[in-house]
């Protein structure tokens, strides 16, 4: 070969080589769940097709008795700016069915216009953009509520070797976030969340501000780190066209200076919160009332001019009179605590996420406490919204 | 096997057995765990079909093929075919012409218990040796063993009666016998009837990937084995170990125990001459299950107290054979999981399917990769060469013959020795149909089933969350009815015999005859 020719080789088969490389490189990092999250897709469509099918042959599906909501459904805009409350809840029997979100609306006679589901963040099936759960939600009629915990050591390490080991994780970890240690796998939680186009809320890091439950509390993190990372998040997710996502900014009241973790108008859609009456079970706890846990926070809440969510709403019926505390709650909202636009019912047989034993936060099985809260909704106006009728 | 060739396989079968180290590293999990008794079963059966995989990708990896070595004028050959009662003379005409036409010299020998006169008279049309062995037990070989005694030839290529050689088969086969420690040679096998129904296409396309890279990796492992028909043995090699093995298996126990005695094998991959295969389900089940039965007494009789005496690649290329037929009891295993989980709920494992599907895909697409790539060395790669889905559909319908094989081989019950017929078979629709118009029976049931559940029966809120597993689970229930979509055909063909016999059509003066 002359020298020519050489150099020509020689080049060649670097471009060739470069190219090879490239591409490799392009599908490395698009063969991180491409396949899974197609099949997951091909799933959810499966479900929605047989849905539309069972509609046809079973009689009128659920979506029907939600009609009024439909213009909801379809327009982030319209669910940033709310006129009416939104009801809805969170079911223990979830991710497996919505069946009790079914039982407890009938038990209370009122379609649940918002189904909340809880998932973490990691490397597992049930931790990725869970487009099954959505659409099961968005079949239903419902828009869903994603409440997303960062617990970024559900990440294996051996997939992810730029990350530190597990147990160094948390310490600053929303710094990471901030950082974009994480992109990797909030852009595809934001693409797909683009991919899926209706609008749904996610309530990101909730009770940021608690100093003992959550990784991404005050023990590990700043509120500036926090702060960081929630608009890092919101930021990615509007630069991959997510904007059918309503972030909720969800504080944990109880504690102090809750509103300096507040991420900034700009980022936030809704403020939230969780009134959960504990009762005495816990040294920590008696019985609280709504005022008392909702009420003196609620100016506050308000002052960021935001719809506000009920996010986890409950009382146990251990240490009071449990008809009475719905009755008198329900009924406060909508001349004493105008700006909420959404209650969340906490609604789980087995919750033992704060307490030792398992507490059971459901009422439907409660022959009294059911029709108080179904009198409650319909003389506040809260079923649904008057001007354009209810079934 | 060119270097070259090595690499891409072993490349291949590196990164397949990457993938299936992830499969199992996400299979075994404890939060997969659905109910207990059922995972362990479906582990045991799903990894056991999956080492199979690896087990043939061993095999492709030692793929060798001997150079050709002129034979040596002045040997003594005899060639063995046998007649039984039963058996259409118009066959033996075919062969008995071929064996005269073989170039090098040879003495043809009848192994005759039909009483029959007109069989002498054939035989000795075509100048073949008439023996006469009646009442001999152990079946063919037992007739082998009785002939080798009344005989003085070096060597003896048995011959299965329905294969027609080629005038250059012992000329491609002797000259391996130059190396003394060859005990045997054995020559590929393919047929002339594979057209002639869907059975004979599927039972054909059974064969030809180990006929092709099958046995060339087993040669290359120091394993290839004598199958019945077309192998030429050394006979002091065979009195060596007491004469041709008997039973079922005939074929492997000879092959084992030559390879314990330290005897070499040959297998050259070369279509010289060309037999029948079953047409009909009849006579395909029937050799399905003698096969079945056989093949066992490899692991549970010759194994166990020949393995000192084997070569490690020995002992697992005999081991990979004796348990070939598992096959019929984890395919039952498979088929019932889906049903199971459809009619009680009840689950093996929590495993997400889309999950399983995306972390299985890379085992399975490496194996068809690997299994599309060997074709390269099939013996008749023309003909031979596709996805064999007919073979593969009659596999999968076997698994009661299978299952019954194993089940007889553990209990230690025996079968009659019967030949494979020669003929097809006239056989009844619904007596050989009738598991697979079982299968679809419960199938369509359940679909019909599911489908009123689904509209009628299940709750909104958990309609769509249930989505994907009970259309996964439909999805793996219709695979293996598809599949019994073949068998049902075969048995519907099986219904009428044609009216001609396959030889009619077979001119031995146009057969064979490449240069040698």
């Amino acid at each position: 070969m002359r020298r020519r020719q050489r150099i020509a080789a020689v080049l060649a088969f670097v471009v060739c080589g470069a190219l090879a490389v490239m591409g490799l490189a392009a599908l490395g990092s698009a063969t991180e769940g491409p396949l899974s999250s197609a099949l997951g897709w091909l799933g959810a469509a499966t479900g929605a097709i047989e849905h539309r099918i069972r509609d046809r042959l079973a009689g009128p599906p659920r979506r029907e008795s939600l009609r009024w909501l439909e213009s909801y459904r379809t327009s982030a805009d319209r669910l940033r700016a709310p006129d009416f409350v939104l009801l809805g809840a969170y079911d223990g029997g979830a991710p497996r069915t919505f069946d009790g979100v079914l039982e407890l609306e009938a038990k209370i006679g009122a379609p649940m216009a918002l189904i909340q589901v809880y998932t973490a963040w990691g490397d597992k099936a049930d931790q990725q953009f869970p487009v099954g759960l959505l659409t099961a939600i968005s079949g239903l009629g419902s828009i869903p509520v994603l409440t997303w915990e960062p617990w970024l050591s559900d990440f294996e390490s051996a997939r992810h070797p730029h990350l530190p080991l597990r147990d160094a994780r948390d310490k600053h970890g929303m710094a990471a976030v901030a950082r974009g240690d994480y992109d990797f796998y909030i852009d595809r939680w934001a693409s797909e969340a683009a991919r899926f186009e209706k609008p749904f809320f996610v309530r990101f890091g909730h009770e940021m501000n608690d100093p003992y439950r959550y990784s991404w509390g005050p023990q590990n993190n700043t509120k500036e780190e926090y702060i960081a990372a929630w608009r890092r998040v919101v930021d990615r997710f509007r630069a991959a066209g997510a904007t059918n996502v309503l972030w909720v900014w969800s504080p944990h009241v109880a504690y102090e200076y809750w509103d300096l973790y507040y991420p900034g108008a700009a980022y936030v859609d809704w403020v939230a919160t969780g009134v959960l009456n504990f009762g005495p079970i816990a040294q920590w706890s008696r019985w609280w009332t709504f005022a008392e846990i909702y009420g003196t926070k609620y100016p506050r809440l308000a002052a960021f001019k935001k719809p506000i969510m009920i996010a986890e709403f409950g009382s146990l019926a251990v240490g009071g009179d449990r008809a009475a505390w719905y009755d008198s709650a329900l009924r406060s909202i909508p001349g004493e605590y105008p700006a909420t636009r959404a209650i969340l019912f906490f609604h789980t047989r087995d919750d033992q996420t704060v307490t030792y034993q398992k507490v059971d936060w459901t009422v439907v099985a409660d022959s009294v406490v059911a029709p108080t809260i179904r009198n409650a909704l319909a003389s506040g106006g809260l079923i649904c919204p008057r001007r354009e009728g209810c079934r | 096997m060119r270097t070259r060739d090595r690499v891409l396989i072993a490349a291949l079968a590196g990164v397949g057995i990457a993938a299936m180290l992830r499969l199992a590293d996400w299979w075994f999990r404890a939060d997969h765990v659905g109910q207990p008794v059922l995972f362990v079963l479906l582990s045991l059966a799903f990894w056991y079909s999956v080492s199979r995989i690896v087990l043939g990708w061993v095999n492709y990896a030692a793929v060798a093929k001997p150079d050709h070595r002129p034979a040596r004028p002045g040997r003594t050959v005899a060639i063995f075919t046998t007649s039984t009662s039963g058996e259409p003379l118009a066959m033996f005409e075919r062969t008995l012409a071929a064996c005269r036409r073989v170039r090098y010299p040879h003495t043809t020998y009848l192994l005759d218990d039909t009483r029959d006169p007109r069989f002498r008279e054939l035989a000795e049309r075509h100048g073949a040796v008439v023996l006469e062995l009646l009442d001999v037990p152990g079946a063919k070989a037992g007739k082998i063993n009785r002939a080798l005694a009344t005989t003085t030839e070096e060597f003896v290529l048995v011959l299965d009666p329905d294969h027609i050689p080629f005038p250059e088969f012992l000329d491609r086969v002797m000259g391996h016998f130059d190396d003394e420690r060859v005990g045997f040679v054995q020559v590929s096998q393919a047929y002339y009837n594979q057209s002639r129904s869907f059975t004979a296409a599927g039972a054909a396309e059974q064969t030809f990937a180990f006929y092709g890279p099958g046995q060339m990796g087993l040669y290359g492992h120091g394993a290839s084995v004598a199958i019945g028909a077309n192998c030429t043995f050394r006979r002091i090699a065979l009195e060596s170990i007491g004469g041709h093995g008997i039973g079922l298996a005939e074929d492997l126990v000879t092959a084992i125990r030559l390879h314990a005695a330290g005897w070499k094998s040959v297998y050259v991959p070369e279509v010289v001459s060309r037999g029948l295969v079953p047409e009909d389900l009849g006579s395909f089940y029937r050799q399905q299950l003698k096969w079945a039965r056989g093949v066992y007494e490899v692991a549970f009789t010759e194994l166990p107290h020949l393995t000192r005496k084997l070569r490690w690649r020995q002992r697992l290329s005999y081991l990979t054979i004796g348990t070939y037929y598992l096959f019929g009891v984890t395919t039952p295993l498979f088929l019932l999981i889906p049903y199971l989980f459809l009619w009680t709920g009840v689950q093996p494992t929590s495993m997400r399917f889309a999950e399983f599907l995306t972390v299985g895909a890379p085992v399975a697409v490496i194996g068809v990769v690997i299994y599309v790539l060997m074709q390269r060395w099939l013996c008749d790669r023309s003909s031979e060469r596709g996805l064999h889905w007919r073979g593969l559909m009659l596999k999968v319908a076997c698994w009661p013959i299978f299952l019954a094989g194993t089940a007889l081989a553990v209990v230690r019950a025996d079968l009659p020795y019967i030949p494979t017929a020669k003929e097809a078979v006239r056989g009844r629709f619904l007596r050989l149909a009738w598991p697979q118009l079982l299968l679809m029976f419960v199938y369509v049931a359940t679909v019909a089933r599911v489908i009123r559940v689904r509209a009628f029966g299940t709750s909104e809120g958990s309609l769509e969350l249930s989505a994907e597993a009970v259309w996964g689970m439909i999805g793996f229930a219709t695979l293996p009815v598809l599949s019994s979509l073949g068998a049902t055909y075969g048995a519907w063909q099986a219904r009428r015999i044609p009216s001609d016999a396959p030889w009619d059509h077979v001119d031995v003066s146009a057969i064979g005859g490449a240069p040698v």
